[in-house]
């Protein structure tokens, strides 16, 4: 869910993994195979996409989907098998070193760092490791630790930070280096929402001001929905959708509705015979259900059945998906409805995201509980409603 | 870019760690001399002023193997903590290049072995009440390519590292192995010349307890000592980078 003061609200990022005029970060065709012959197992297969400079992507998957091996063939960490990897405009495969000026990566979350040394002298040391003087950059090391709010434990040794600070320090040494690209595995694993929420800030931050480019995997699907303008999700090793993060939602958006109305008699049947009801409970005279419409002009029709059967509609819900559910629709073991190029939304099945709605007497609006996502266009009602 | 830098970036590190880590820092120190001393008190019980014609050599035999030690264990070692860490791949994505960085984290593990084999040098002496000859332009050009042998194979067993990650009985085997090449008898057999450490050993000897300048060292032996020195150090990073490609091949540079 979108909706801190720092979301990516008017990112520039190229929807459905276009190709920008200033690709940061390009794969293409990447494929891993590790061992031989009938051992062979493909870990990767012909993953391709870009990403633009300044902008920030989701690599996402199921366990075992090759987020982290398609991470580090991009990287040059594990060589690909085919395909080629392109990162600030350099080959990985012929010319990693110059890659490596310009790329930074924290794979093992708060490994990454010495945890023997203090924050400083790490930061110190991923300098002088990513080519910089140390002496040189000290103001870029204080502005970092001052964004992550860690200025005070500069010279403490990490060791002795509590798991969020660390992480936050491994951030600044991947930063410490000054870099274009950074690649981020589970960057908020286990950190509090606090602790999660300023590196989210810090990353968006560094984006929008400093143009850097973040590629990052996470399982957190907020975090995601968050911070990143696109998303590249993964199956099975494969590409099962390149999109930016509001598009791939309102893809799989469904006119599902949850409503609370007088439960009148013939009331059901008329409500059935507007869409498909999925749930149905009366309780207290009140009738509590769940419908999915074939399209939006089908909740007219709803309505109108609600007010001929004399009942009055106390409150009703849409319910959206969020990331977390289009994730769960392409990544689960039947077959995903959305293609790679052209999603598609499928109506089956009921998702899980309430967005909470009130109606007034002009126009029903969703009011998404971080203020940011609108749903569709949902036709007016006088109805009245839950404020 | 800056070798300097790197080199300082490792050095301090490499500090920060061992103060970080008294204990364990002096405990290789203590088992060191500890061994030595168990040899020098014993022999001499058994072996009673008789011993005292060989100390010079079993002290140089000592030093260097702290040396070599130091050197040839650190390069492995290295590559074993990092990936404990989880620092490794952080290393390997410099834009020096990973063999330049182990090559420079060698050379600190190089300047290590000369501080605790300056240090165990000195309980030595203290201890046996001995003298040796310490010209400092003799015995650091032969103690450094004396080490580097060691160092190649320290580069080898780095790069069975990278892949197998856990070789501590490997090399715990190859630290004793060390002592038969120090000890080797080159005079005898010229052919045993080839192997690391050997020929450096023998020119130690002969410079610290005999005084013999560097200069005046026979020219085919220090050029023997040039060529194992450059070709262990050459198979060592040729393996390493076999290593280097296997690991990135399997995808086993992140694990440990």
């Amino acid at each position: 869910m979108t909706g801190s003061s720092y979301t990516n609200e008017g990112g520039t990022a190229p929807s459905g993994g276009d190709t920008g005029s200033n690709p940061a970060v390009v794969a293409d065709g990447l494929r891993k195979t590790y061992g031989d012959g009938d051992d062979a197992v493909v870990a990767v297969d012909d993953v391709s996409f870009t990403v633009d400079a300044g902008e920030i992507v989701g690599v996402l998957g199921p366990n075992g989907a090759g987020k982290t091996t398609t991470i580090k063939m991009l990287l040059g960490l594990v060589t690909s098998t085919a395909g080629t990897a392109t990162v600030a405009g350099v080959d990985v495969a012929t010319n990693q070193r110059a890659v490596y000026e310009h790329v930074g990566a924290m794979l093992e979350g708060a490994r990454n760092v010495y945890w023997r040394l203090s924050v400083r002298e790490n930061l110190k040391f991923f300098a002088a490791i990513g080519g910089a003087d140390p002496v040189n950059v000290r103001d870029r090391h204080d502005e970092l630790l001052d964004a992550l709010g860690i200025t005070e434990k500069a010279d403490v040794p990490v060791r002795e930070l509590s798991r969020g600070q660390k992480q936050k320090v491994a951030l600044a040494c991947t930063l410490a280096r000054d870099a274009d690209v950074v690649f981020l595995d589970e960057p908020t694993l286990g950190l509090d929402v606090e602790s999660s929420l300023d590196l989210q800030r810090e990353l968006v931050r560094l984006a929008r001001e400093d143009d850097v480019t973040v590629v990052l995997s996470s399982h957190d699907m907020d975090v995601v929905e968050r911070v990143c303008d696109r998303v590249v999700i993964l199956g099975d090793g494969s590409v099962v959708a390149d999109e930016r993060v509001d598009d791939l939602v309102e893809v799989f958006a469904t006119q599902a509705y949850r409503l609370r109305v007088s439960n009148e008699p013939g009331l059901r049947d008329a409500v059935a015979a507007t869409g498909t009801v999925e749930s149905w409970t009366v309780e207290d005279d009140l009738a509590r259900f769940q419908v999915v419409l074939s399209d939006q002009d089908a909740f007219y029709d709803l309505v109108d059945a609600v007010r001929e059967n004399g009942a009055d509609l106390e409150s009703f819900e849409s319910i959206d998906p969020d990331l977390e559910d289009v994730f769960v629709e392409l990544t689960s073991d039947d077959e995903p409805t959305a293609r790679h190029d052209e999603p598609t939304a499928r109506h089956d099945e009921p998702t899980a995201r309430h967005d909470e709605v009130t109606t007034n007497d002009d126009e029903p609006t969703v009011a998404d509980t971080e203020g940011t996502r609108t749903s569709p266009e949902t036709p007016a009602t006088d109805g009245g409603g839950e404020s | 870019m800056s070798y300097r830098v790197l080199l300082e970036a490792l050095a301090r590190k490499r500090v920060v760690i061992l103060k970080e880590y008294p204990v364990n820092t002096l405990t290789q120190l203590a088992v060191t001399y500890l061994f030595f001393a168990g040899i020098f008190f014993g022999g001499k019980a058994v072996a009673g002023p008789a011993i005292t014609d060989s100390l010079p050599g079993i002290i140089v035999g000592f030093f260097v193997w702290t040396m070599a030690i130091t050197a040839f264990a650190g390069a492995a070692r290295s590559i074993m903590q990092e990936a404990q860490w989880g620092t490794l791949e952080q290393l390997y994505m410099s834009p020096y290049g990973f063999e330049r960085v182990m090559a420079v984290n060698a050379v600190v593990r190089l300047l290590e072995s000369f501080a605790w084999g300056g240090v165990i040098l000195a309980a030595m002496l203290a201890t046996t009440r001995q003298t040796l000859s310490l010209d400092v332009l003799t015995v650091v050009p032969l103690v450094v390519l004396t080490v580097a042998s060691a160092l190649g194979i320290g580069f080898v067993f780095a790069g069975l590292a990278l892949v197998y990650k856990r070789i501590e009985n490997l090399f715990g085997l190859f630290n004793f192995g060390l002592l038969f090449l120090i000890a080797a008898p080159v005079d005898e057999y010229p052919a045993l010349a080839a192997l690391p450490l050997t020929q450096g050993s023998a020119l130690l000897q002969r410079a610290m307890t005999d005084g013999v300048a560097l200069w005046n060292l026979p020219a085919i032996e220090l050029a023997i000592l040039v060529a194992t020195a450059v070709g262990y150090a050459a198979v060592g990073m040729v393996a390493f980078r076999v290593a280097e490609a296997r690991a990135r091949r399997d995808g086993l540079l992140g694990q440990y």
